[in-house]
This record gives structure tokens, C-alpha cells and sequence, in this order.
């Protein structure tokens, strides 16, 4: 369905200015006098218009005249061809469900059922219902319709799941299945604090959102953490009660018990559960514990062991010392094993004459030298991005930019320059994308202090994910067939900046090794919903790929959180939506209003309509 | 006696003394084509039945001969003319239009009350004469019709059908005239009053029908003075009083055109029903009847 929008209707209001033509012509009209007269055959030789075909041109006039100003107010009030959902005549209620983990408290999810119920009993019966379950994403398990007994069959089969809670996606996705309906949409949820994020769209103004609210357990404790640890695993659990527990940590691989180990929870803290079991090679290793007060779904984690899965790391320096990539070497040496890292080491020169087998087991390489890189190495380097695989390149000193330029010719068109700087510090430009995932904005890194820092010059394509403080970038990504770089516009060895000394280099080394490496799928974990499918959804141990690699599955940390937000901060979080879709339709229609720019077609046909009145204002006279 | 009373009000509205006196003074000259001619008033077109001895006068040198009255002369060996007080059996038929068209007025008085009272002028003076006086009313239909009588009695059936005369339809002379023409079998006096605001030749050929029967025609062209000179001066709606169709015109703008075609028109009448031996007179029904018919008399007397 089309229909007319106006980006600024007010302008329409000009359209009464239409009425002033036609409030002429009708004090005209009503002065022109009507003289009978008899000598009307001689009236008729003489040049006059029959009356009838006078009054025809007249409101023709008139109809010309008031088309001229309603097209210029038509023209000004910017109108475009919207596209809309069908408006349909009867109003609709939408029941979500919330199915997400934090569901699963003792009871909870029976009272969801309960109220969902309810909720579609008391449905005006010209409504039509539909009800949909949501976490992750939502899932409409009783199409809109007026069949209320299928729906409340459909939610007595439903069931808590692992995932994790999204609020905006569910209601957007609610406003979607609502189709241009005016109605409501009843959200039956715990109103967990953490299924609030960002998300780009909400719920149109004609729809109503009225909250069920099903209160969830007040403690809850979570395994949060589990993995292997030298020759045993160690687990970590939080308690998110505000009274101390103690909870039985039970180690299992494959399902087999290895051991348990109890831990002692202060209000709001954790603990960390370590036991001694042997290296751990392979398997899936999980750790529970038995919360019958809280959620269960988070009440075990699971990971899988396998020293194939780690990542493999070859950094290249200059002369291939250690001491050239000592922080790199350090920060990924701290996970190894399964879902950790491999390094190694090698010179420059030596990066040609890297043996076959090792440079197919690399997964990243990262650039902190260039010194002796020969010819036949950088067409290494060159082949390795093509070859889809990550690439870390260091604006460092001991990188030349020129080799790098050289070497990747065709490939990765960034490439900087140096320059004197002074105090600089950086920022993601971009929080939410994976390398800065973990650090929920500027946090740590702002303590990052640069001395001196590379000038990057981005190509066309790349991505400015990270900027120093001057603006300049600091961290850029290009892709090219596949294979993800990351330009960093300093060193990673403490030379030119303190960022090696600052706690937020791990993770950030281990982010941005496992960003660059994920086109390999190197990854030993996910939460639920992550991958695609319904392999994804379950906790536990899960092949992937053409490989068979087995990753674990885990419910989402955030989601273990029973804190709840209130009612009213649900509310405003809605008007908030409101007024985001609002702004997107605002920008939306901009857009289409732009691109279509009926406007002058309007102003055309005005002036059409006044060379026309014109005319034929001239021939009456 | 209230009756009485009544129909002489109604006389007096129609035959105003005044003007009756003026008109009296005059000789009604009427032109007759066959036979009919009358020195002094008219000469009937027969020897009348009814004459009556009027006086003796010495014969002046011109007058006919046969007038003189012999015996008077071998009595007194004088010659004498015996005068009569002639009369003639002329029928007069007064063909009156009610039409619409004839209901127009800008001053006052319409134009069919202005041919009403030509017309009752016409009647007194016919009937005073001892004339047979015929009256037809019509628009596109004859609506009305009083035999021709002379006698003392119908002058008022005249007056009084005048008095309520009620507008017709739309106007269409022709027709009413053709039925007329036939109808009528002796030789007489045709009075057409009427706008003629109809295809001048349709009138015109009617008009020649009454000549073709031997009958004298005189036709009065009654119009309004709004009519003569157009003076509107807003730009207006014309409405057709027959029709009702209507026509928007700005005066300044087509009122030369329209006179043109107006002085047309009746150039057109003129000349045609001068031709055809007819009078025509246009009569603006601002003037006075009395001036209008002095007029018309003079014209005649003079063409005589």
C-alpha cells in the first residue's frame, strides 16, 4: 500500500488560502445582477457568452486558481509516496512472552503462562491476538487471528529458554506483526534490567505497550566462568543475592564428574572454584552448581577443550629477539590451550622461509617489524591476506610503511605516515564493534597515553574504528576477500605509548587477535542465539563448520543479573522508542521525501495552472 | 351600479379626455388601397347605408361635380355642394400581442399596457366613427378574439377584455397573423401593435398576407426605451423574459452591438413593410400615447 506523507504538513494550513479565490467569486457571483429583458435577440448578435457557458468558464477559472494554491501549498508542505503496512480497520493485541533465562526461577515461568493467558482471554473480542515468545529475538508461536483458543494452547506449550533478553527486538519485531494496526502489545516479563540496548527502531504511536510483570527470585547464582588451568579447570561463580552462599562447584568432562569443590559466596561477590584434575587435552568441560533459588538455566557453563582450537599467532619483528614482541607474546600467552592462543616469533627475513605447515596453521599475523622482509616475504604477507586470513599491521618503528605499502599493493590501500606528536590518547570510534566489545565504551583505554603515534591515511574503504584524541585515526579496518586488517597507529611493544602497561592491552590484544581471526571461526565459545540455527540455542557443546569443530554454548552473562528495572523506567524506556521511531520515520521520510521531490512537480503544475488561468482569464475578459 | 361605475373607471384609464380631445380634434386619415378613402375623416370604400346630411356649400372650383345638388341650383341658379356626414363601413381589426416579451417595463409602464391603451384609443376612435372595430389578442397562438361590430356596446367588451389582458407566452406573430389573414373576409384596416420581437421576415410575410386580402395595414412597433438605448451600465446577467435562458454581458461593451442590431432590425421593418405598401411606426412607450398618436396621424395625413 502507497499512500501521501507530508514531510511538513503544516504547510498544508496555506491551502486555506484556496478559499480566497473562491470567497471572491462568490461575492462576484452574488453582485452580478440577473436583468430580465425582453430585446434579447438582438443581446444575442452582439459578441456576449451565453451564461451558462460563462459561469463554466468561471469555475473553471476559479478551479484553476484554487489548484495554484493548493499546489504550492502542497508543493511547500513536501509531500512523498510513503510506503505502509495495510491499515486495517479492527485493532490487535500482541502477547509476548518473555522465554528468556531469566525465566526459568522456581514458578516464574507458570505465572507467565498464567498472565499471558489472561491477557488473551481479555482481549476485546473484536480484537484480533496473536502471541509471540521472545528473548534473543522474538518468535510468533499463535499467528494474529481471532482464534483465542489456539493461542492459549500455544502458550501452555511454552517453555524458558537460555536466551538472553532483548526487549527492543521483541517489540519491534511485535510492532512489525501488528501491520499499521492501532492495538496494544502485552509484554509478560520479569523486566530484567539487562535485556535494555540499543537498537535502531520501537513501536508506532498508535500502539500501546502494558507490561504483565512476573516477579522473578530475588538471588540468584551463576557460573559465569569456566576453563581449563594448568593441570586442572577452575570455574568462576557470582552471587547476585544480597545474602552470603555457599554453592558445590561440580567439575565435569564429558559428562564424566571429575570433581567438586565447594565456594563461598559473599552478597554481590564472586569466587573462583579450582580444582586439580590433570592437563585437560580435549573435551567439554562443564562446571554447575545446584541454584534451586535462582534461574537454573545459568546454573552450569560449559567449555570445550581442544588445543587445535586456539588461535595461532606469528608476529613478525625485525630481528625475531623476544624482547621485539615481549607484551604481544605475554598478553596471549595468558590463555593457551583450548580456545587460547598459539604464538611464535619469527624475524622478518625468516618469515619467507617459514616452513609450509606452519604458515597454513596461522591463523593471525601480526606486524611488529619489517627490517630484512624480503621480496619473497611480502608476497607471503600478501598472499597470507588473500588467502582470507587476519593481519594486525603496527605503526610501529621498527615497520616500515613503505615495505608495507610495497608488500601489499592491491590488497590493503591504507597507509600512514610518521610524524611528531605529542600526548595523545585514544578512543573506539566505535564501541560496540567486537574488538571494544568487552571495554563498553572509552573506560580503560582513555588511560592509554601515546608519545608518538603514526599519521594514518584510511583508503576509501577502511573503517576508522578507533581515534586519538586529535581526531586522527588510531585504529583502522579494511577488509579485502575475506581477510580482515587491522592498522594500528602505534606499537605494541612499549616504545611509543604505556599501552602494554595498562590493563585494558590483554583483552584488547585478545579481542583484536580473535576479531582478525574469526573469519576461521577460531572461536571456542558463544552465547546462546549467536549462531545462527537451532544448534545455537541450547547450552552445552556444539559441532560447527564443514570441520566438525565443536564450540560451547553458554547463556549470556548478563542475563544471570536478576536486577529488575521498574515499571516506569519500562515506560520511559517506550516513550524513548516512541520518540526514536519517531526521529528514524522523521529521517526516513527525508529520504524518500529527497529522492522523490514531488515538490516540483507540484510547483510545476502550479505554474501550468496559472499560465492555464491566464489564458483563459484573458479570454473571458 | 357598482359595476357600472367600475368599467367607466376603467375607461377612463384607457381614454384619458385630454388626450381623447386632442385626438378628437383630429381627422383619422386613413389611407385606403382598394376603395376605401375618406376626405375630411375617410371615404368608405362603398356608399354607405347610413347617410346623413350634414350642410350646403357654394361650390368652389375643384369639387366634384357629382356633389352638386342640382335642385338647390334650379331654385336659386346657384351652385350649392351638399355635404354629408360621411360614414363608412370599415372593419378594423386590432391585432394586439401579449406575448412576454410585451410584459417588459423599465419605466413604469410595460409595454403591453401601453399597446393596451393604443389599442383602446385606436377602438374609441373607430367606434366614434361607426366603424366596425375588431380586437385579437395573441402571443404564439391567437389568445383572444372580438368579432368587428360598430356597435355603441362593443367599444366596451373591448375596453373591458383590454383591461384583463394577462401576459402569454413566447412570441411568434407569424403564425397568429397567417390565421388571422385568412379568417378575415372583407376588406379592411389591420392594426398590428406588437414588439415584433420575431424573425422580421416571418412578420413580414404575415403582414404582406393582409395585403394580399385587400386590407390596409398599419403596424405600431412598441419598445421599451431600455430597449432603444441600452443603458445598463454594470456588467449583468441578461435573462430572456420569454426563455429564461441567460447571457452575461458588460453593457459598454455590447451595447453598440446590439443597437446596431436593434436599428437593423427595424431598418429592416421600415423598409420592407414600406415596400409591402404597410405603415410602420416605432413607438419608444416612454413617450406619451397622445404625442405617439399624433404622430403616427400626422405621418399618415401628411402621406396621404
Amino acid at each position: 500500500m502507497f499512500g501521501i506523507s507530508f514531510l511538513s504538513p503544516l504547510f498544508l494550513i496555506g491551502a486555506v488560502a484556496a478559499a480566497v479565490p473562491i470567497a471572491i467569486h462568490l461575492f462576484y457571483r452574488r453582485a452580478e445582477p440577473v436583468i430580465e429583458f425582453a430585446a434579447m435577440r438582438y443581446l444575442r448578435q452582439a459578441p456576449v457568452e451565453q451564461a451558462r457557458r460563462r459561469r463554466l468558464r468561471e469555475l473553471l477559472l476559479l478551479a484553476l486558481r484554487v489548484a495554484a494554491l493548493m499546489l504550492l501549498a502542497w508543493a511547500f508542505a513536501r509531500p512523498y509516496v510513503s510506503s505502509f503496512a495495510a491499515a486495517f480497520d479492527g485493532a490487535a493485541t500482541i502477547v509476548l512472552i518473555d522465554t528468556s533465562a531469566s525465566m526459568s526461577g522456581p514458578g516464574q515461568f507458570e505465572r507467565a503462562r498464567e498472565r499471558a493467558a489472561a491477557a488473551v482471554r481479555d482481549t476485546p473480542s473484536a480484537d484480533a491476538v496473536a502471541v509471540m515468545s521472545f528473548a534473543l529475538t522474538a518468535n510468533p508461536i499463535a499467528p494474529l487471528s481471532q482464534d483465542r483458543g489456539g493461542a492459549i494452547a500455544a502458550i501452555a506449550q511454552l517453555q524458558p529458554g537460555s536466551g538472553a533478553t532483548r526487549y527492543r527486538a521483541a517489540l519491534q519485531r511485535a510492532a512489525q506483526e501488528l501491520g499499521g494496526r492501532r492495538g496494544r502489545i502485552v509484554v509478560v516479563t520479569d523486566l530484567q534490567q539487562s535485556g535494555w540496548d540499543a537498537a535502531d527502531s520501537g513501536v508506532p504511536q498508535n500502539v500501546s505497550v502494558v507490561v504483565e510483570e512476573i516477579e522473578g527470585p530475588a538471588a540468584n547464582v551463576a557460573v559465569t566462568a569456566v576453563r581449563p588451568d594448568g593441570d586442572g579447570a577452575v570455574a568462576v561463580v557470582q552471587n547476585y543475592s544480597s545474602s552470603a552462599v555457599t554453592e558445590q562447584v561440580v567439575f565435569a568432562l564429558d559428562g564424566r564428574r571429575l570433581d567438586a569443590m565447594a565456594v563461598t559466596l559473599s552478597p554481590g561477590g564472586n569466587a573462583e572454584a579450582r580444582v586439580t584434575t590433570g592437563a585437560l587435552e580435549s573435551g567439554v568441560l562443564s562446571a554447575s552448581i545446584d541454584d534451586r533459588d535462582g534461574f537454573r538455566a545459568d546454573n552450569v557453563r560449559y567449555a570445550v577443550l581442544d588445543a587445535a582450537s586456539a588461535v595461532s599467532v606469528v608476529v613478525l619483528t625485525a630481528s625475531g629477539r623476544p624482547s621485539e614482541s615481549l607484551y604481544v607474546q605475554r598478553a596471549l600467552a595468558t590463555i593457551d590451550g583450548a580456545g587460547g592462543f598459539r604464538f611464535k616469533a619469527v624475524s622478518a627475513s625468516a618469515f619467507a622461509s617459514l616452513d609450509a605447515a606452519a604458515f597454513a596453521d596461522t591463523d593471525v599475523i601480526a606486524v611488529l617489524g619489517t627490517r630484512g622482509l624480503d621480496q619473497q616475504g611480502r608476497q607471503r604477507l600478501a598472499e597470507f591476506v588473500r588467502s582470507g586470513r587476519g593481519v594486525l599491521l603496527t605503526a610501529g618503528p621498527d615497520v616500515e610503511p613503505a615495505v608495507i605499502r610495497q608488500a601489499l599493493t592491491g590488497v590493503v590501500t591504507t597507509s600512514w605516515r610518521e610524524r611528531n606528536g605529542g600526548q595523545l590518547s585514544f578512543a573506539p570510534d566505535d564501541a560496540r564493534h567486537p574488538v571494544f566489545r568487552l571495554f563498553g565504551g572509552t573506560g580503560a583505554l582513555g588511560n592509554v597515553t601515546f608519545t608518538r603515534a603514526a599519521l594514518i591515511e584510511p583508503s576509501q574503504s577502511a573503517n576508522v574504528i578507533a581515534r586519538y584524541t586529535d581526531g586522527t585515526p588510531a585504529l583502522v579496518e579494511e577488509r579485502e576477500s575475506g581477510s580482515r586488517v587491522l592498522v594500528f597507529g602505534s606499537d605494541l611493544n612499549h616504545r611509543w605509548n604505556d599501552f602494554p602497561l595498562q590493563p585494558a592491552f590483554l583483552p584488547f590484544v585478545h579481542e583484536a587477535v580473535r576479531y582478525l581471526a574469526s573469519p576461521h571461526d577460531g572461536r571456542g565459545e558463544y552465547v546462546v542465539g549467536e549462531l545462527a540455527g537451532p544448534t545455537g540455542l541450547t547450552p552445552g557443546a556444539v559441532a560447527i563448520g564443514s570441520s566438525g569443530r565443536r564450540v560451547a554454548i553458554n547463556i549470556d552473562t548478563r542475563e544471570a543479573d536478576p536486577r529488575r528495572m521498574t515499571l516506569d523506567a519500562f515506560q520511559s524506556g517506550i516513550s524513548h522508542l516512541h520518540t526514536r521511531a519517531e526521529q528514524q520515520a522523521a529521517a526516513e521520510a527525508r529520504q524518500q521525501e529527497d529522492q522523490q521531490s514531488l515538490w516540483r512537480y507540484g510547483l510545476l503544475l502550479m505554474v501550468f495552472s496559472l499560465a492555464a488561468e491566464g489564458l483563459l482569464g484573458r479570454r473571458l475578459g | 351600479m357598482s359595476t357600472e361605475a367600475g368599467a367607466r373607471r376603467n375607461e377612463q384609464r384607457f381614454l384619458d379626455p385630454a388626450t381623447l380631445a386632442r385626438l378628437g380634434s383630429l381627422e383619422l386619415k386613413a389611407r385606403t388601397v382598394v376603395e376605401g378613402f375618406l376626405s375630411g375623416l375617410h371615404r368608405s370604400p362603398f356608399k354607405g347605408f347610413s347617410v346623413e346630411f350634414a350642410e350646403y356649400r357654394q361650390y368652389l372650383p375643384g369639387d366634384d361635380l357629382s356633389t352638386i345638388d342640382w335642385k338647390v341650383y334650379a331654385r336659386s341658379d346657384r351652385y350649392y355642394v351638399k355635404k354629408f356626414e360621411e360614414e363608412t363601413n370599415l372593419d378594423c381589426h386590432l391585432l394586439l400581442d401579449v406575448s412576454a416579451s410585451m410584459g417588459y417595463a423599465s419605466n413604469g409602464i410595460s409595454k403591453l399596457r401601453y399597446g393596451s391603451m393604443l389599442a383602446a384609443c385606436l377602438a374609441y376612435l373607430m367606434n366614434r366613427q361607426r366603424d366596425a372595430v375588431a380586437l385579437t389578442t395573441f402571443d404564439d397562438a391567437i389568445t383572444a378574439m372580438l368579432p368587428a361590430s360598430a356597435r355603441p356596446g362593443h367599444l366596451r367588451s373591448i375596453l373591458v377584455t383590454l383591461d384583463s389582458l394577462a401576459l402569454g407566452s413566447r412570441t411568434d406573430v407569424s403564425k397568429p397573423l397567417h390565421l388571422l389573414a385568412d379568417g378575415i373576409r372583407k376588406r379592411g384596416l389591420v392594426v398590428l401593435i406588437s414588439d415584433l420581437l420575431d424573425e422580421p421576415e416571418r412578420v413580414v410575410d404575415g403582414l404582406r398576407h393582409f395585403r394580399f386580402r385587400g386590407s390596409d395595414v398599419i403596424v405600431f412597433h412598441l419598445l421599451d426605451p431600455a430597449e432603444l438605448t441600452f443603458p445598463f451600465e454594470r456588467a449583468a446577467r441578461f435573462r430572456d423574459i420569454e426563455l429564461g435562458d441567460e447571457l452575461m454581458a458588460v453593457p459598454s461593451v455590447v451595447r453598440q452591438q446590439y443597437l446596431d442590431a436593434l436599428n437593423q432590425a427595424v431598418d429592416r421593418y421600415r423598409q420592407d413593410l414600406g415596400s409591402a405598401g404597410i405603415d410602420y411606426q416605432l413607438i419608444d412607450t416612454s413617450i406619451p400615447l397622445d404625442f405617439a398618436l399624433m404622430s403616427y396621424l400626422s405621418t399618415r395625413g401628411r402621406t396621404r
